[in-house]
C-alpha cells in the first residue's frame, strides 16, 4: 500500500505536476500576450527592452528602489524568502539525487545545513507575511481567504520537507505529504496568484518601459 | 476571517452622481459593464488584477490614505479592491449604490498621480485601474456634476470653459492691449502660417488667467520667438474628457489641437503650465489618434524656459530674492521627467531655492489633479482634508524659510492654494512664469 | 608523577575504546552498509543486516547484488563478492561521488520499489536514529 501510494507520488505525479506547471505557464503566458494582441496593441508599441530591463533591474536588487528602503524588514524578508523558495527545492542535494536516480541527471548542490537554514527561513518568512497580513490594517484589508490558503500551500512543502528530513515522529506520512504538497503547490502556481512568478517581468518591464521611454522617469 | 470595523464613507452630496444614480438598475448596469470588460478589458485589466499580491506595499504611496489616518479603504489596492475588483468578482452584477461609491471613489479618491505605480513591486498601474471605473462609470451616466459640465463644454466648443469663439480672440487682443503699455510693439500673433511656435493653453487660462497670457506673450516677445495662436477653436490643450472616461472625445479634442498647430504649419507646439494637458497630449490622447508620439513636437513650458536660458534668449536682470520651493507636478514629473529642467530655471532665476521633502518623482500629489478639482465644490472639504501629509510636507519647507512654492501646473495651483487657505499655511503660489516674467530683463 | 599516570590511563582507556568498537568491522555478519570512500558522509549510514536481509528476500545468488559487467553486459556466473562497490562505481574515470550514491541508490531502491517490499523513502534508510 505504501509502496503504491510513494510510486504514485514519485513517479506520474511529478509528470502531471510539472506538465500543469509547465503548460499551465505556456498557456497563461500564450493567453496573456494573445490578449494583449487584440485589446492591448499598445503595449507591443511601448514595450522597450532596455527600459523594461532598467526596471526589472532596480527591482530585483535589494534596496535599490526608494521603497524597498521604506520597508527595510519587509525587503528583507522578502528577497530572502524568494531567493529561499526557488533556490531551495532546485538546490536541495536529496531532489539531485532523486532526478540522478531517474535521469542521470545532477548540477551542483547546496550544503544540507544551508538548505535547513533556507527552509527555515521560508517558513519563517511565511509566518511574518501571516503576521502581516494578521496586524497591519491596510493588509489585513486586501486579505481575502485565497491569500492565507496560498500562504499555507507554499509553507506546507516546506515544513513537511524540513520535518521528514529531520525524521521527526511520523516520517514515511510526512514525507508523502512533503511530495504530494509540493506537486499541488507546483501545479498551482499558474492558475494562482503565484502566477506573478510569470508575470513580474512583463509587467514590472512594461511599466519600466512606459516610465523610461514615454515619461523619461524613474519608477523604482 | 474578520474585517476590520469599517468606517462609515463621509457622505457627499453631488447631483451628477444622484441623479446619474436615480436612473440605473441592477438589470441596467450589467449589460453595460460587461460590454465594456468584452471589448476594452484587455490584458492589462487581467494581468493587473491577477497579478496583485495584496501586499499593501502601495498604501503608504497614496497621499488620500497618509491624510485619512491611514484608512485602508483609501489605500490605491484597498480602492482597487472596492471598485473593480467588486465588478470582476461579481462579473458586473452590482447595485446602483455600489456604482455610486465606486464613482466617487474612482473620481475623487484617486488623481491617477501613478505615485503608486512607483511603489508597487510588479508596477500594477492603478491610475490606469482607476480610469476603467471612470470608464464604467461614464457609461452608465454616472459622472460628478462639475466635470461633467467642462466634459460638455469640451463637447460644445472644444475648449473647458464655454469660452466662445468672439471671447477668445477678444481675450488675446485685450491682453496684448495691456502688454503694449508695458513693451510696446508687442504682438499675439494670431493665424501667423509658417511660425515656428503654435502656442496652446488651457480653458481656465483665457477665462480667469488671463494675465499667463500676457506673461507668456512677454517671454516670447522678449525672446524674440516666431510665435502664434489660432484664432479658431483647437487653442485649448485640456482634456477634462480623459478623466472622465469619454476617451472618443478625448480623441476628438486632441485632434483638433494637433490639426490646427498643422493648419498653421507650426514647428511644434509649446504649451503653457499645466500638468494634465501635457499628459493629454503627449501620453494620453496622441494614443486614441493612433499616434505613438505626438504628430508634431509638443513642448512643455518648462522644457521651453529650460531652452529659453540655455540659449541665453532671455537674460536675468535681478533674480527673485525670497526663498522659494518647488512642487513637482506628477504629470512634467512622473510624466515627463522634467523635473531636473525645472531646477535649472529656478536657480537661473532665483536665488535661494528650498527642496520640499519628498520630491521630484516622490514628491506628494496636490490632491487637485487627476479631475478631482474639477469635481467641484462638493467635493473641497474633502479633498483638502484628504491631502494633511501635503499641508505638512509643505509645513515643513516653510519652516526652513521658503514661503513662495512654485508649481508649474495649473491644476497643482488650484488644489495646493485651497490647502493653504485650509491649514492656514500663509504661502504663496507661483508659475515658473511668474517668476521669469518679474526677473528677466525686458528691453 | 601524577602526569604520567594520567597519561598512561588515556592511552589504556582508549585501547580498551578501539577493542570495544572493533567487532563492528570484525564480526561475521554484516550490519551496514559501508564503503571506505564515503569520508564525510551526509546522511547516516544504513543499517544493513546481510544474512537476515537475504533470507527475508530469499536471496540465494550472491550476483544478484554482487554483479559484474563488461562491456555494459551482465555477467552470468561470476559474482563481484568480496569487492567493494566504489572499486568499479567509483573509479578513476568516474570519479564522481553522485554515482556511488547512484549505484547504491539504484541497487536497493530499485529492487525495492519493483518488488514492493523493503524501505523506499530517504529516511526509511538512512535513518537518523
Amino acid at each position: 500500500m505504501i509502496h503504491d501510494i510513494y510510486s504514485l507520488l514519485r513517479g506520474p505525479m511529478v509528470w502531471l505536476a510539472f506538465c500543469i506547471f509547465a503548460g499551465g505557464m505556456v498557456f497563461r503566458i500564450t493567453a496573456m500576450v494573445g490578449l494583449a494582441r487584440q485589446k492591448d496593441r499598445v503595449v507591443f508599441d511601448y514595450m522597450n527592452t532596455r527600459y523594461a530591463l532598467r526596471s526589472i533591474l532596480h527591482w530585483m536588487v535589494p534596496f535599490a528602489g526608494v521603497n524597498m528602503r521604506k520597508h527595510p524588514v519587509m525587503t528583507l524578508v522578502a528577497f530572502v524568502f524568494h531567493l529561499s523558495v526557488l533556490a531551495t527545492p532546485l538546490f536541495l542535494c536529496a531532489h539531485i539525487l532523486l532526478v540522478k536516480a531517474s535521469w542521470n541527471l545532477s548540477w551542483w548542490f547546496l550544503p544540507d545545513g544551508v538548505a535547513d537554514v533556507m527552509t527555515a527561513c521560508v517558513v519563517a518568512a511565511c509566518g511574518f507575511f501571516l503576521c502581516r497580513r494578521m496586524l497591519l490594517p491596510d493588509v489585513r484589508y486586501l486579505t481575502t481567504a485565497s491569500d492565507l490558503f496560498l500562504l499555507a500551500l507554499v509553507a506546507s512543502p516546506f515544513i513537511s520537507g524540513f520535518w521528514a528530513c529531520h525524521q521527526w515522529p511520523g516520517y514515511p506520512v510526512v514525507m508523502m505529504a512533503h511530495m504530494l504538497s509540493g506537486e499541488i503547490l507546483l501545479a498551482a502556481i499558474p492558475f494562482t496568484r503565484l502566477i506573478h512568478m510569470f508575470f513580474f517581468p512583463f509587467t514590472r518591464g512594461y511599466m519600466g518601459s512606459e516610465f523610461g521611454g514615454v515619461r523619461h522617469a524613474k519608477d523604482w | 476571517m474578520t474585517k476590520p470595523p469599517a468606517k462609515a464613507r463621509p457622505h457627499f452630496a453631488d447631483e451628477g452622481i444622484e441623479k446619474g444614480v436615480q436612473k440605473l438598475t441592477g438589470e441596467s448596469i450589467t449589460p453595460v459593464i460587461r460590454d465594456i470588460l468584452k471589448t476594452e478589458g484587455g490584458a492589462r485589466l487581467k494581468v493587473y488584477m491577477e497579478t496583485c499580491a495584496h501586499c499593501g506595499l502601495c498604501s503608504e504611496a497614496c497621499h488620500h490614505y497618509l491624510s485619512n489616518d491611514r484608512d485602508p479603504k483609501y489605500s490605491p489596492a484597498g480602492k482597487v479592491r472596492q471598485t473593480i475588483g467588486e465588478i470582476l468578482r461579481k462579473k458586473g452584477a452590482v447595485s446602483p449604490g455600489f456604482i455610486k461609491t465606486a464613482c466617487e471613489i474612482a473620481f475623487t479618491e484617486c488623481n491617477l498621480c501613478r505615485r503608486c505605480v512607483m511603489y508597487c513591486p510588479f508596477g500594477i498601474d492603478v491610475a490606469y485601474l482607476m480610469l476603467f471605473v471612470r470608464r464604467i462609470c461614464h457609461r452608465l451616466g454616472v459622472v460628478p456634476q462639475y466635470i461633467q459640465d467642462t466634459a460638455h463644454s469640451h463637447a460644445a466648443t472644444l475648449n473647458q470653459m464655454w469660452v466662445k469663439e468672439d471671447e477668445w480672440i477678444d481675450t488675446l487682443h485685450w491682453q496684448e492691449d495691456e502688454a503694449r503699455e508695458e513693451i510696446p510693439g508687442l504682438r499675439i500673433p494670431l493665424e501667423k502660417e509658417g511660425a515656428e511656435i503654435f502656442y496652446s493653453v488651457i480653458g481656465p487660462e483665457p477665462k480667469f488667467r488671463a494675465q499667463l497670457i500676457y506673461q507668456a506673450a512677454v517671454i516670447m516677445h522678449v525672446a524674440g520667438m516666431n510665435w502664434t495662436m489660432p484664432a479658431t477653436p483647437g487653442w485649448d490643450n485640456s482634456d477634462m474628457c480623459m478623466y472622465t472616461g469619454d476617451f472618443e472625445m478625448t480623441a476628438r479634442l486632441k485632434k483638433a489641437h494637433f490639426e490646427t498647430a498643422m493648419r498653421l504649419k507650426t514647428k511644434r507646439i509649446v504649451m503653457g503650465e499645466c500638468g494634465h494637458a501635457f499628459r493629454s497630449v503627449h501620453d494620453v490622447g496622441n494614443r486614441f489618434l493612433g499616434w505613438k508620439t505626438e504628430p508634431l513636437p509638443v513642448v512643455h513650458a518648462i522644457q521651453f524656459y529650460y531652452e529659453l536660458f540655455r540659449d541665453k534668449k532671455l537674460t536675468v536682470k535681478q533674480k527673485f530674492d525670497q526663498p522659494v520651493t518647488l512642487h513637482d507636478p506628477c504629470n512634467v514629473v512622473r510624466g515627463a521627467g522634467l523635473h531636473e529642467l525645472a531646477r535649472y530655471i529656478i536657480h537661473e532665476t532665483c536665488d535661494r531655492f528650498i527642496e520640499m521633502h519628498p520630491n521630484r518623482e516622490h514628491n506628494y500629489c496636490c490632491n487637485a489633479g487627476g479631475g478631482v478639482i474639477n469635481c467641484g465644490p462638493p467635493f473641497t472639504k474633502k479633498r483638502v482634508t484628504s491631502n494633511s501629509v501635503k499641508a505638512e510636507q509643505l509645513k515643513a519647507v516653510k519652516a526652513k524659510g521658503a514661503n513662495i512654492i512654485i508649481a508649474p501646473c495649473h491644476n497643482c495651483h488650484g488644489g495646493l492654494e485651497d490647502i493653504i487657505k485650509h491649514y492656514d499655511l500663509g504661502m504663496e503660489i507661483k508659475f515658473l512664469g511668474d517668476i521669469i516674467y518679474e526677473c528677466i530683463k525686458k528691453t | 608523577m601524577p602526569e604520567k599516570i594520567r597519561f598512561m590511563g588515556s592511552l589504556i582507556l582508549l585501547m580498551l575504546l578501539a577493542v570495544l568498537l572493533c567487532p563492528a568491522h570484525a564480526q561475521e555478519d554484516i550490519v551496514r552498509v559501508a564503503d571506505r570512500v564515503f569520508e564525510a558522509p551526509m546522511r547516516p549510514p544504513v543499517a544493513f543486516h546481510h544474512d537476515a536481509h537475504n533470507e527475508k528476500a530469499g536471496l540465494d545468488d550472491c550476483s544478484i547484488c554482487h554483479h559484474t559487467y563488461e562491456n555494459g553486459k551482465k555477467q552470468e556466473g561470476s559474482d563481484s563478492v568480496g569487492m567493494e562497490c566504489s572499486e568499479c562505481h567509483f573509479s578513476k574515470d568516474r570519479n564522481n561521488a553522485v554515482d556511488l550514491i547512484n549505484a547504491y541508490h539504484l541497487q536497493c531502491n530499485g529492487c525495492h520499489a519493483s518488488r514492493k517490499a523493503g524501505p523506499v523513502m530517504c529516511g526509511e534508510c538512512h535513518r537518523r536514529r
